[in-house]
C-alpha cells in the first residue's frame, strides 16, 4: 500500500492534510521531505507533534529520495508532502519515481501570480511544472478531497507549450 | 470589562470574527481582543501575522486557535517561540472565551491558559434524550 498522498503545500503538515485527507486516507506515516525543516531542531518538534496518532518523519529530500522505496514497500500508508515545486522536481531528480502530485497550496507571495484562490505561481515554480510535466508526473490541483481536481496541465496549457 | 492578559483569536476563515461576535451577544461589548483568519495566508505570512500582535505584549499574552495541528496553532507555536509567556490554546469554543473574558484580569498568563484547557475540556458534555 505505502505512498497514498504525494502532496504540495507550503503549510507542510495543517488541517486539511490530518484532518481532510487523514481522515479519507487513514495515513500511518507522513514524511515532510524539506531541507529547511529538518535541519531546524524547532521545526521537526513542532511538525512531529502535529498529527497525533500519526507517525511524522521529518527529513531532507536527499534522505526522502533514499527512503522512498522502502516506504513503498512498507505496510500502511504514507503521505509524503513537499513545500514547493521546486522540491518535487529536487526530489524526482534526487530518484523518487513521483508518478502524480496533488497540488494543495501554494500561497501568494510577491512576484506570485494566481492560478485559483489557493494556487499561486512565479517563474521558478512553472519552470518546475513544466520539468515535472515533461518527466511525466501528473500535477492536479485539489486542496481538500471534497474538491474537485484539476489538471494544472489544463489550468496553464502553456505549461504544455514547448 | 476591563483588559487584563490581552488575546489573539487565530482561526480558519471567518472564525475568530464570529466566535468573538457570539461572545458579545452574551457579554456586551468586548475590548482588548484581536482576531487573524488564515485565509489565503502561507505559513510564513500567517507567523508575520501573528508575530506582529504577540511582538507587543511585553508581559505576554494568550494565542487562542482552534484545532491542534492545524496551520494557526503551528504558526501560532512558532511566533511564540522563545516568548515564554506567550501560551498556544488550541481547541477553543464558546464557553472557553466567555471563561476567558470573565478571567482575564484575575489570573496570570500560565494560570489562565490552565484554567482555559480545563474548562474547554469541561464544556463538551451530553444531554442525553429521556424516554417518554
Amino acid at each position: 500500500m505505502s505512498w497514498i498522498l504525494h502532496r504540495v503545500d507550503d503549510r507542510l503538515i495543517h488541517g486539511q492534510v490530518v484532518i481532510a485527507y487523514g481522515a479519507r486516507l487513514q495515513p500511518r506515516r507522513i514524511w515532510v521531505a524539506d531541507d529547511a525543516a529538518a535541519s531546524s531542531p524547532w521545526e521537526r518538534s513542532l511538525l512531529l507533534s502535529a498529527a497525533p496518532g500519526v507517525e511524522v518523519h521529518v527529513v531532507t529530500l536527499a534522505e526522502a529520495a533514499a527512503a522512498y522505496a522502502a516506504e513503498a514497500a512498507a505496510p500502511g500508508g504514507a503521505f509524503l508532502l513537499v513545500r514547493d515545486l521546486s522540491a518535487a522536481l529536487a526530489l524526482v531528480e534526487a530518484g523518487a519515481p513521483l508518478e502524480a502530485l496533488n497540488l494543495g497550496g501554494l500561497h501568494y507571495a510577491p512576484g506570485k501570480t494566481k492560478v485559483n484562490e489557493y494556487i499561486y505561481l512565479d517563474e521558478r515554480d512553472r519552470a518546475a511544472a513544466r520539468a515535472l510535466l515533461e518527466r511525466g508526473v501528473v500535477l492536479d490541483v485539489q486542496d481538500v478531497p471534497a474538491s474537485r481536481a484539476q489538471s494544472l496541465r489544463a489550468l496553464i496549457p502553456e505549461l504544455s507549450a514547448t | 470589562m476591563s483588559a487584563g492578559v490581552p488575546a489573539l483569536l487565530v482561526m480558519h476563515a471567518d472564525l475568530s470574527a464570529a466566535l468573538l461576535r457570539a461572545a458579545e451577544q452574551v457579554t456586551g461589548p468586548i475590548e482588548g481582543v484581536e482576531t487573524i483568519s488564515n485565509t489565503g495566508l502561507s505559513r510564513a505570512d500567517l507567523e508575520k501575522e501573528i508575530s506582529k500582535h504577540v511582538e507587543r505584549w511585553p508581559q505576554g499574552g494568550l494565542v487562542l486557535t482552534d484545532f491542534w495541528g492545524g496551520s494557526c496553532h503551528l504558526c501560532g507555536a512558532s511566533a511564540a517561540r522563545g516568548r515564554g509567556e506567550v501560551v498556544v490554546v488550541t481547541g477553543l469554543n464558546l464557553p472557553t472565551l466567555i471563561d476567558y473574558l470573565h478571567n482575564r484580569d484575575r489570573y496570570p498568563v500560565l494560570e489562565l491558559a490552565e484554567r482555559l484547557q480545563k474548562k474547554g475540556q469541561e464544556s463538551i458534555r451530553l444531554q442525553r434524550g429521556v424516554a417518554a
